[in-house]
């Protein structure tokens, strides 16, 4: 039996299956204390069901897991807890409602909150915001109001809160689920430096990603799973991003077969001028036809607001936005849609997919009115518009009557892709095209990003991915305080010059942790 | 569409064995297969143990009941799909049979203009509804159960607690003529199901009804006018309580003050929610929301047939309804696992 030592957890011949199916088998896996294990894997691969398992959520079909020296009673997240395991979920369990502050000590007391009745039973309204902003000040988030509901504030703050709350455990092993997806580059900056922390405290810290560039910067150690095998186990040395990638996908190789991004110029389809709306502008920008054009910027300098302004699904205050040069002033965005406009969001499960409907449901929605006759759906007409749509995107499923819930993320988002590109747009604004989508399933979608790029489609990508903007995109506008405060041609493209001029219009210096966490 | 990616590699191959009881497996995915199978063991159960319940004056009766709570669940379901829900439907009609009846006898109208006018107040009514839940953001739990209170107190002024007779003999062919032995209630219930099966099934808006009441915010950003939707669900559902107002004076005779339709909008809830419609809204189909009101009707008149005191009816339905639930809750949780 492994002592406490420096295992802090171990796991045993643990196994995962659903029916015949083998999600997860995983011999041997310890992670050491002072350790940050990466784990890398395609979407499937069984990531998740390996945090599930040590966090007790999922129970292993076979199989022991051992924390701290102690075994885990199998399917008990309270008693994962309990031993010292904390999760930072991709989705983030807070309670909307409540404030920052309630939920950072959900479920236990402040510290310094007395041990008699009274107050073991009063809620202690100063401990909690006390601790509450100590936690927050220990993770590096400021300007957030405790007292404010969670609701109120945007992803990427929640998700700092999130990591905040399973700090405030003081666990032993820390599980990261794709912590930065949501980040900034300063933000995720932080959450890397917390776990780095975290390690040299003694902490283990199990770090799921899927940007590699992190994987690489953070890990001792990175562990590739395939198909809920544990098949490669590297050093940071060998961690090349080839290698990783070779490992999650077996033979082939996803990046190297992109055809660089085309630079064909024709008409301006979008011509915005002096575009303000709440928390944005002015604005002025132009997407010309069969241009990709990329929207880089910290969190909450108005990425998304721009795109969501543009689309009508914001209200707009002031400014002019020209469509092929006519004017377009879409109050809904069912405006927007009618005018040749499609918007891929931020959020795939709450602002995209209708999660418990069938996959074709899904990919003829923007579609639905064009595909009737006179207003009547007719079976065969919309099946095979939805079969077209999900063959043409190469969307991988069992059938089309499938909940589209029931697919892996990079699949789900290919389908909103779907969605979308069967509307034919003349302008498709894209909000985190790749958030949560494994690496092949990303080669897929930037595929298809250029391929309707060739052919006329103007596109407007906001991503907190710089790589990926710099890998597609023919044109970099950079936000901050919802301004455009760069507009980089593809010959000027640098991670560094983007990044400070991200950071450059705030107070602080581009390097320093100051990009805030403004609503 | 104009574009195409490169052969997709094919590796996440479908983990489930095909064929073998994939049609049991659709069978038990179909949500609505639990309620329909419940209404013929039920019917054949109570047909065989009391040759009088299958007997055709049993059935006619059961027609006309059919048809008053099936027009009102019909109504309830397309809001409840929505997102939302109507607490008014069953005071709605009580209150529609009271107009009909005093625009008719007491304001002298012809019955046609009586009914026209019930229904256009109805729809009114409904609109409000659909606004103050659209624009202003109300609950529609709160602002339906306003209507559910002023309705009724609406029905207790206009009468004072006495009945209206001397109705004008059109409401009695709507509600108590027979079509080949069919009684005519039941054929229009079956023709305004039809017609909702159509919109739900075979209507883009019907789809983005689904959407809307499925995922609100990305029904809005796939660029679906929501807020359209679920004003006219509501008008719709508003009008069907008057429709089903009609049938009811029709049968009754009177525009009875005593409480006609209290309570109504409980059954049909309960028929929705039998019938498989998520209360949380965009799911539930037609042939569900029937079968769930026929199986509702099933016990209601048998336990009748059985003789059973009808002080044990609610406990009987109400178990009926905790069944339901409990059943879509376990099939929603397997249907959820497998995927």
């Amino acid at each position: 039996m492994a002592g406490g030592g420096d295992v802090a957890a171990c796991l045993r011949d643990v196994t995962k299956s659903y029916g015949p199916v083998k999600v997860l088998d995983i011999p041997r896996l310890d992670l050491e204390r002072g350790q940050i294990v990466a784990v890398v894997g395609e979407n499937g691969a069984g990531k998740s069901t390996l945090m599930g398992v040590l966090s007790g959520t999922v129970t292993p079909t076979t199989g022991t897991i051992e924390v701290a020296g102690q075994q885990l009673v199998p399917g008990r997240p309270d008693h994962a807890q309990e031993l010292g395991v904390a999760m930072v979920a991709q989705e983030f369990p807070l309670v909307g409602q409540l404030s920052v502050a309630e939920n950072l000590l959900l479920g236990r007391r402040p510290e310094s909150s007395g041990t008699t009745l009274l107050s073991r039973t009063v809620f202690d309204r100063r401990g909690t915001r006390a601790e509450a902003k100590a936690l927050l000040a220990e993770v590096g988030v400021t300007q957030v109001d405790v007292d404010r509901p969670v609701e109120r504030y945007p992803v990427p703050v929640r998700q700092m809160i999130e990591i905040a709350k399973a700090w405030g455990h003081h666990p032993v092993v820390l599980i990261l689920d794709e912590p930065t997806s949501s980040l900034g580059p300063v933000e995720a900056e932080r959450v890397l430096a917390l776990a780095r922390r975290h390690a040299a405290a003694g902490g283990a810290v199990l770090f799921i990603g899927h940007r590699l560039d992190e994987v690489q910067a953070v890990a001792d150690r990175v562990v590739v799973l395939r198909s809920g095998a544990l098949v490669a186990d590297l050093t940071p040395a060998e961690a090349t991003e080839e290698r990783m990638i070779r490992e999650m996908v077996g033979s082939e190789l996803a990046r190297a077969d992109l055809a660089p991004p085309s630079t064909v110029e024709r008409t301006t389809t979008l011509s915005v001028r002096g575009l303000t709306a709440d928390g944005l502008g002015p604005v002025d920008l132009d997407v010309r036809a069969g241009e990709i054009v990329g929207v880089a910027g910290l969190m909450g300098s108005g990425r998304s607001r721009l795109l969501h302004t543009v689309m009508g699904a914001q209200p707009r205050t002031g400014g002019e936005v020209l469509l092929d040069g006519a004017v377009f002033h879409p109050r809904h965005p069912a405006d927007a849609v009618a005018a040749g406009v499609g918007l891929v969001p931020e959020d795939r499960k709450v602002q995209s997919l209708l999660p418990a409907h069938s996959v074709r449901w899904n990919v003829t929605l923007a579609t639905l009115r064009r595909i009737s006759r006179h207003g009547v759906l007719r079976p065969r007409a919309d099946k095979e518009h939805a079969a077209g749509i999900v063959a043409d995107l190469g969307v991988r499923l069992r059938t089309q009557e499938q909940p589209i819930s029931a697919l892996s993320g990079g699949n789900q988002q290919k389908a909103v892709f779907g969605r979308w590109l069967a509307a034919e747009p003349r302008l498709l604004l894209l909000d985190e095209p790749t958030r949560g989508v494994d690496v092949g399933a990303k080669a897929e979608i930037y595929a298809l990003i250029d391929a309707a790029a060739q052919d006329g489609l103007a596109v407007l990508v906001a991503s907190s991915e710089l790589e990926e903007l710099l890998w597609i995109c023919h044109r970099i506008v950079v936000m901050a305080g919802g301004r455009v405060v760069a507009d980089l041609p593809r010959a000027e493209f640098g991670k560094e010059k983007i990044m400070s001029a991200a950071a450059g219009s705030r107070t602080g210096a581009g390097t320093g942790p100051e990009g805030k966490a403004s609503a | 569409m104009n574009t195409r990616t490169a052969a997709a590699p094919a590796k996440e191959a479908a983990p489930e064995g095909n064929g073998r009881g994939s049609v049991v497996r659709r069978l038990l995915e179909t949500p609505e297969v639990g309620v329909v199978a419940a209404c013929v063991v039920v019917f054949v159960a109570l047909a065989l143990d009391k040759s009088s319940f299958a007997g055709a004056v049993n059935l006619q009766g059961m027609g006309f009941d059919l048809a008053q709570y099936g027009l009102i669940a019909i109504g309830e379901s397309l809001v409840i799909l929505t997102g939302g829900i109507d607490l008014s439907v069953g005071a709605l009609l009580g209150t529609s049979v009271i107009l009909m009846s005093w625009f008719n006898v007491r304001a002298g109208m012809p019955p046609v203009l009586a009914i026209l006018l019930t229904l256009v107040i109805a729809g009114l009514v409904g609109m409000v509804h659909g606004l103050a839940v659209t624009r202003l953001k109300m609950a529609p739990f709160v602002v339906t159960l306003v209507t559910y209170t002023v309705a009724q107190g609406v029905t207790l002024a206009i009468t004072s607690g006495t009945s209206i007779t001397g109705i004008g003999g059109t409401f009695g062919d709507l509600g108590q003529t027979y079509v080949a032995q069919i009684p005519l209630p039941l054929i229009l219930f079956v023709v305004v199901a039809v017609i909702a099966w159509f919109f739900l099934e075979r209507t883009y808006a019907g789809r983005q009804v689904y959407a809307v009441g499925g995922n609100p915010e990305a029904a809005r950003l796939a660029g679906i006018r929501g807020d359209r939707r679920i004003v006219s669900m509501y008008v719709t559902s508003s009008l069907l309580s008057a429709f089903a107002g009609i049938m009811v004076l029709g049968r009754m005779g009177v525009g009875s003050a005593s409480g006609v339709g209290v309570g109504w909008e409980l059954s049909a809830i309960a028929a929705a929610v039998i019938g498989g419609v998520s209360l949380v809204g965009g799911q539930g189909r037609i042939l569900g929301i029937v079968a769930g009101t026929v199986l509702l009707e099933l016990i209601n008149n048998g336990l009748t047939t059985l003789q059973i005191n009808s002080n044990y009816t609610n406990i009987v339905l109400g178990c009926v309804l905790g069944l339901a639930i409990t059943a879509d809750r376990l099939r929603a949780r397997s249907v959820a696992r497998r995927s």
